[in-house]
């Protein structure tokens, strides 16, 4: 069966970019979409995807809030974050509010595929970027 | 014949959205993806696209003196920016630079065809807050757009902007002069006229100076949510 995932970030275009990097892949099927932290709890409540892919700053509630009231609220999903900060310490938060997965958008054509299929069979998957970038 | 598009912002899954988006269209072809000023500069005077499509927040050099380098090379290069903020001092600064289009990347799902449509039909696209931003200026007398500040961008060169920005990202003086294949001591010259020329002491003061004046873009750390239990079912 395929793994159902939910797409929120508050951009269109990196959630089409999102979509363009898992569509193809059998395994892999992207339910929906959500623009920020509000709308992808009541995704995650109508839809019951297995894994939710999170944007961590988004209007009305960020991601992490949102990690935390997922678990909470429907446990049994599986959360991996995709967000721009290549900060370790965000990445603690991040699995601490309960994600399993931690990756930067950087490195997405190469890690959003293998992050996907590790989280939703319950293995941690982390990458920062390798070179910190003085922005 | 095709539309022959190019692309630059520095996330490759901006990149995936936007290429996506553009290749919908029969006819447009998305000839090259840079992921910085500097590559997209490279890549326009080698593949002479019909549309240039650059962020303004990239590494190296940014979107704005993208455009304006590349304007100044061959003013015929027909530049839509994309931004994240619409800001009044962006806004302006992408219509001195000479951009035909401005677009937000919040907005680039609805508006980045149509903004290729109108450069394709030798139209400029705006986001509509700059049209406001544009006839606001116009009515307030004469000036094409008004200004608070006083400009102080102008005063330094290109190649200082450059500079500027490499010094901000925190590059040393040496890894600048490699990057631009300058001397160190060019760099340092550089370096002493635009602090000079700006009024500053320190490369603290430089970025504080490339941020204002967006040189540089920063990333917010998320706020907290503020409570949100009573709007959620």
């Amino acid at each position: 069966m395929a793994v159902r995932i939910l797409l929120v970030d508050d951009h269109p275009v990196v959630r089409q970019g999102l979509r363009t990097l898992l569509e193809g892949r059998p395994q892999l099927e992207v339910v929906g979409e959500a623009s920020d932290g509000v709308e992808a709890l009541e995704k995650v409540n109508s839809l019951q995807p297995d894994v939710v892919v999170l944007d961590v700053t988004m209007p009305r509630m960020n991601g992490i809030e949102a990690c935390r009231l997922i678990q909470q609220k429907t446990p049994g999903r599986e959360v991996l974050f995709v967000t721009q900060h290549d900060s370790p310490q965000m990445m603690r938060e991040a699995l601490a509010a309960g994600a399993r997965g931690y990756v930067v958008k950087s490195n997405l054509a190469r890690d959003l595929v293998e992050a996907v299929e590790a989280v939703s069979q319950h293995r941690e998957f982390t990458a920062l970027a390798r070179k910190p970038h003085a922005r | 014949m095709k539309l022959r598009i190019l692309l630059a912002d520095d996330h490759e899954i901006v990149r995936r959205g936007l290429c996506a988006l553009l290749q919908k269209r029969e006819g447009w072809e998305v000839c090259g993806e840079a992921s910085d000023g500097r590559q997209a500069i490279e890549m326009a005077k080698q593949l002479k696209p019909d549309v240039v499509i650059l962020d303004i927040g990239m590494p190296f050099l940014n979107g704005l003196d993208a455009t304006r380098q590349l304007l100044q090379y061959d003013p015929h290069f027909k530049i839509i920016v994309l931004t994240i903020t619409d800001a009044d001092q962006v806004i302006r600064e992408a219509l001195d630079a000479g951009a035909r289009g401005f677009v937000l990347k919040s907005d680039a799902a609805r508006d980045l065809v149509s903004a290729v449509e109108a450069l394709q039909s030798r139209r400029m696209f705006f986001t509509p807050r700059v049209n406001d931003l544009v006839l606001r200026g116009f009515l307030d007398k004469g000036h094409a757009i008004s200004r608070n500040e006083p400009p102080d961008l102008p005063i330094l060169t290109a190649r200082e902007r450059e500079v500027t920005q490499l010094l901000a990202e925190g590059k040393s003086s040496k890894e600048v002069a490699s990057l631009l294949n300058l001397s160190t001591k060019t760099v340092e010259t550089h370096r002493s006229n635009i602090m000079r020329k700006l009024s500053l002491h320190s490369i603290r003061d430089l970025v504080v100076y490339a941020i204002k004046n967006n040189i540089i873009q920063i990333q917010m750390p998320p706020q907290p949510s503020a409570p949100t239990e009573s709007t959620v079912a």
